[in-house]
């Protein structure tokens, strides 16, 4: 599933990061890569961004690059 | 003085580490600003003097990684590759350890000396996190300094580390990453050597791993060969792993990072909710985050306002005067009042600066210190994705409103050029406080408040619907947000001076010397007495199609220096300040419609023109003047029909 469908507060994994290599790369160096554990803060209306916890920090991430991060519920 | 008695340092680290406190706290006054060579990123230098030594700090740009993805990354690795500072200083925000820890890998790639200052070590406490110095430092083989940088605690540490390390010469360890990286590391580090580059050979091994394309086409000048072992490797290591090889270091740094932080870190569990967490969620929910939002601007907005116009009017009646002195003093010849037009530009500058613009910053920055423009950023992303640009955006059109000379200025936190420049376009079409004097001062004085402040929702609806068609007529991929979320803390007093001097500085230095200029010509173009040819050939704009007096002209061209000229000088032509004998209503909401869009003023055209070339300044001009004035007209004709 991708990261956009879990649910406010829950707990998944990271299993792949769709998009180009700039892109992997940039999440990749703020410690979004397969296998990390990504907690969904909370999200803003009409497909806003979504903030999340991940290496312990918050991070805020656009709506459409959520949707390229797919995850494993926890 | 003896060579051995000069240090330079460089510090770096990730944006909200406090970088710039350290460095403010570091070089005070001895600060010099620039640019680096042909970059619009600035470049901030300083000098401390201690204990007799001289020690030089660059302040590096604020990133997170060393790969090419923007300027600033290539920027910093250059600088610490080709100049050889004697130390980097890995500014750390202790509370995000493990995500800085990433970059702090990359920096010791780079085997360069490095020397950690955990800083915010206090705001870590208070979160319960305490970090082991001693083991962190084994494992990562540099020295650690704790370090509070916003009360200015541990700094001279660093610097006594400095002085200590510089003698001893520390044999720094690269990280040591997973066996079959390391083995691919190894195979290329053979090939790679004693090749002519000025990057260590394990460090460019990394980097073609990593599909860094200058690197690449710097070894490809000198040893092509390289590159095919380099994607046999490459091949090997994604058949592996499933992913692309550089995901497949990158995954390597921050599971090292990760191991580091989890044998250094001890969280205490079973804290309670702080009051901040609290205040996280409030000013980040879906409702109640925007409620918020609408009272702390509008608060800010009215605060300023208020205090500006009170502010203003006392330095008005200490002004006042000023210009019979000088005619006393000088007398009335056309050189004494083209001296005077000088003095009187300046005095305006002051009159907009202290009352509106300083305070304006104060606030600013109190809110950014805080923590909370990154949750404006997060609230309105989704409305600038609208405009092809994403929530940090906003940042820059609330500074604009305050003055949009820095408001462009700011544009720079945004990543492509396609973006920096809708938003500084967008930017210019924010109604700064010189615009807000015209609009208050006109309109909410004589027409009524709501008028006035429907002319702000009215601005504000334009700027969304230019921003749509620019983002439509500018083709390229909008760039998604990617930001971190600071936690909120204290502001620290320093930390505001220094930024709103940096803020106010950047309209002294660019706006008032042109504004002085321009003041003083179009002062003499006045005083050779071409102004009634001017306001008449203008007059078919101003008279027949705005249904103006056709000396607004004029007006309007003295606007282009400063704004709120165009009330100061509608005043002084028809000789008096109740606008309401000389001005219909309708005229005044036109005039000030006109007065908001019709072109950026001189100041902010010099931005426009030094960071984006003379041709894109100018097109920007004429467009803005053109659809100013249409639809001034067009106001003007709905108007008819209301009033």
């Amino acid at each position: 599933m991708s990261l956009t469908d879990i649910k406010d507060g829950q707990t998944g994994i990271i299993v792949s990061v769709l998009g180009g290599k700039a892109l992997t790369k940039r999440l990749a160096d703020l410690g979004l890569t397969p296998g990390t554990e990504i907690t969904v803060l909370g999200r803003m209306l009409f497909s806003g961004p979504i903030q999340i916890e991940v290496c312990g920090s918050r991070l805020v991430l656009g709506k459409g690059l959520a949707s390229k991060i797919t995850v494993e519920l926890k | 003085m003896t060579d051995d008695k000069k240090i330079n340092i460089v510090l770096a680290g990730q944006g909200n580490a406090g970088k710039s406190t350290v460095f403010n706290y570091l070089t005070g006054l001895h600060q010099h600003i620039g640019n680096w060579a042909g970059k619009t990123i600035e470049k901030r230098e300083g000098t401390l003097f201690y204990n007799g030594y001289t020690v030089d700090v660059l302040d590096l740009p604020g990133i997170y990684s060393f790969t090419t993805y923007s300027v600033e990354e290539v920027i910093s690795r250059e600088y610490i590759i080709q100049q050889k500072p004697d130390f980097v200083i890995n500014v750390i925000d202790t509370t995000n350890l493990e995500r800085n820890l990433i970059f702090t890998l990359q920096l010791l790639e780079l085997e360069c000396p490095i020397i950690l200052a955990l800083n915010m070590v206090d705001l870590a406490n208070k979160k319960g996190i305490t970090i082991d110095q001693k083991k962190l430092q084994n494992l990562l083989h540099a020295p650690v300094v704790l370090t509070v940088a916003s009360r200015g605690s541990g700094l001279t540490d660093i610097i006594d580390k400095v002085i200590d390390l510089r003698k001893e010469k520390i044999i720094y360890k690269t990280p040591e990453y997973g066996k079959e990286i390391e083995t691919c590391i190894a195979q290329l580090s053979l090939l790679l050597k004693g090749i002519d580059l000025p990057y260590p050979e394990r460090w460019i091994a990394i980097k073609l791993l990593e599909k860094d394309r200058d690197i690449i086409s710097l070894v490809n000048g000198k040893r092509p060969e390289v590159l095919e072992k380099t994607k046999q490797l490459s091949e090997s290591l994604e058949e592996i792993h499933g992913h692309d090889s550089s995901i497949v270091i990158a995954d390597e740094r921050s599971l090292l990072a990760s191991r580091i932080t989890r044998e250094t870190v001890k969280i205490t569990p079973g804290r309670k909710i702080s009051l901040n967490d609290r205040l996280a969620a409030i000013t980040t929910h879906k409702f109640l985050g925007y409620l918020v939002m609408i009272f702390i601007l509008g608060g800010m907005f009215l605060g300023v306002f208020s205090f500006g116009n009170w502010f203003s009017d006392r330095l008005d009646s200490i002004f006042q005067s000023w210009h019979a002195y000088w005619n006393n003093i000088a007398g009335t010849s056309f050189a004494a009042a083209l001296g005077w037009s000088a003095i009187e530009s300046t005095l305006a500058l002051v009159q907009i600066a202290l009352p509106y613009i300083l305070p304006f910053y104060v606030f600013l920055y109190i809110l950014e210190d805080w923590g909370y423009i990154a949750r404006i950023s997060f609230l309105m992303d989704n409305l600038m994705h609208k405009m092809g640009i994403h929530g940090k955006g906003c940042i820059s059109f609330i500074i604009g409103f305050g003055c949009n000379v820095p408001g462009c200025l700011s544009c720079r936190i945004m990543e492509s050029k396609r973006e920096r420049f809708i938003t500084a376009v967008l930017v210019t079409l924010v109604p700064c406080s010189a615009v807000s004097v015209i609009v208050f001062g006109l309109v909410g004085k004589y027409v009524g408040l709501l008028w006035a402040l429907g002319l702000y929702v009215f601005a504000i609806i334009l700027i969304f619907i230019i921003g749509k068609i620019s983002s439509k007529l500018l083709l390229g991929e909008p760039v998604e947000l990617i930001m971190p979320m600071p936690d909120y803390k204290t502001p620290q007093l320093k930390t505001i001076i220094y930024q709103t001097w940096d803020a106010l500085k950047e309209f002294i230095f660019i706006a008032a010397p042109l504004v002085i200029i321009s003041g003083v010509l179009i002062q003499a173009i006045n005083l050779a007495g071409w102004m009634p040819a001017i306001s008449s050939v203008l007059s078919p704009v101003t008279v027949t199609w705005l249904g103006l007096p056709a000396i607004t002209g004029i007006l309007l061209i003295f606007g282009i220096l400063r704004k709120e000229l165009i009330l100061v000088m509608l005043a002084a032509y028809l000789g008096t300040t109740n606008f309401s004998d000389v001005l219909t209503s309708q005229q005044m909401i036109t005039l000030a419609v006109v007065s908001m869009f019709y072109v950026p003023c001189i100041a902010t055209i010099s931005v426009l023109w030094r960071d984006y070339g003379w041709k894109k300044a100018m097109i920007i001009c004429v467009l803005e003047i053109l659809f100013a004035i249409i639809l001034a007209g067009l106001v003007k004709r709905i108007l008819d029909f209301i009033f």
